[in-house]
């Protein structure tokens, strides 16, 4: 262990144990998802960096959106994201979830996904390569360390904000408001 | 290939065999007489449907059905020059776009015909569940037709949606 964080350790063991154990959704959207099984697997070794897939979204606290998002995927994105428990941190991944990609004007693709759910960080690129999600999660750990990752607290601040966008592309969602109201 | 289409075009009145660019045949019939010449087809040989397209066709104001067929059974020889593959081609008006399945011939047509009812709006008599298969919600226009304005569309569509504020705006 570096000693330099002894400190950090002994002041805030939980955040420190959230930021070495990231444990990604096993979720795929779009092409980027081909990046992920070198990562994880031996040639570049994600688990170096404490970040694991888990089979469940319910004991996992990073999601990687790895591309385009279309409408149906979208409304998996958000059950997805409901379900994971705090503190959870969204890396959107390629430039498809920033602003659309190459699907800018496609008519069953979403193009800004922050509108629908919070990100905390993105990896620009098409395709990034495993290395930069690495960088992504170093600089991750670094926000996470000065409290920026802050996605999930933006969730529930703006919450009405967030579900009346998803309503908007989705019609009736079809399960009730996560959070009782705006402000909680 | 030749041998398999003789006589085919004195049995169909509007059939049109042309050759196609790469290097097969091109049949072009009416809307009528499609199925029976799919089915002429299957007797001799053309076994197989690869797939069932859709091309629109905005000026003539028509949109073309294409089935692609070979024949499975290539006599034992797969050389390029025993590849026999026909291409049948139906015309149906754009805004009455109604065609007869094809799935009493070939089972295989369902899932094609499905997809071109919902992304180009062609009804097909017969077709046991027209129901959508990839699009989640409705569209005024299928999308993919040609006068479908996939830009304006986003605008309208997606760019109504708001940036959620804290920061998050700055990045539009």
């Amino acid at each position: 262990m570096d000693r330099n964080q002894l400190i950090k350790w002994l002041k805030e063991p939980a955040k420190m144990g959230h930021k070495y154990s990231l444990h990604a959704v096993y979720f795929c959207t779009g092409c980027g998802i081909i990046e992920v099984p070198p990562s994880i697997t031996a040639r570049w070794d994600a688990e170096r960096f404490g970040v694991t897939p888990a089979a469940s979204p319910r004991q996992a606290n990073l999601f990687l959106i790895t591309g385009y998002v279309s409408l149906k995927t979208l409304k998996a994105i958000i059950r997805t994201y409901e379900q994971m428990p705090e503190p959870k941190y969204t890396v959107g991944f390629g430039s498809c979830p920033i602003n659309g990609g190459m699907y800018w004007d496609s008519y069953n693709t979403i193009k800004h996904l922050d509108r629908y759910i919070p990100v905390d960080g993105w990896i620009a690129g098409c395709m990034p390569r495993p290395e930069a999600i690495f960088v992504a999660v170093t600089h991750l750990w670094t926000l996470i360390d000065k409290d920026m990752a802050d996605g999930y607290r933006r969730y529930r601040r703006n919450y009405a904000a967030y579900r009346a966008n998803q309503e908007m592309v989705l019609g009736e969602l079809g399960w009730p408001p996560l959070f009782g109201g705006e402000g909680e | 290939m030749d041998r398999r289409l003789q006589g085919l075009e004195e049995a169909f009145d509007g059939l049109d065999i042309e050759p196609s660019r790469d290097g097969g045949k091109r049949l072009l019939v009416d809307r009528g007489s499609v199925l029976s010449l799919l089915s002429a087809l299957v007797d001799r040989g053309f076994d197989h449907l690869h797939m069932v397209s859709c091309v629109d066709w905005p000026e003539q104001k028509e949109l073309e059905l294409v089935y692609i067929l070979s024949a499975y059974n290539l006599g034992g020889s797969f050389e390029e020059e025993h590849r026999d593959v026909v291409m049948v081609g139906c015309r149906v008006p754009r805004n009455r776009p109604v065609a007869v399945s094809a799935i009493r011939l070939f089972e295989c047509a369902e899932p094609y015909e499905r997809e071109i009812h919902e992304l180009f709006g062609v009804r097909f008599e017969g077709h046991p569940r027209l129901t959508p298969l990839f699009l989640d919600r409705h569209y005024e226009t299928p999308p993919f037709r040609k006068d479908f304005d996939t830009r304006q569309y986003v605008e309208d569509f997606f760019g109504r949606v708001p940036p959620v504020g804290d920061g998050d705006g700055e990045r539009t």
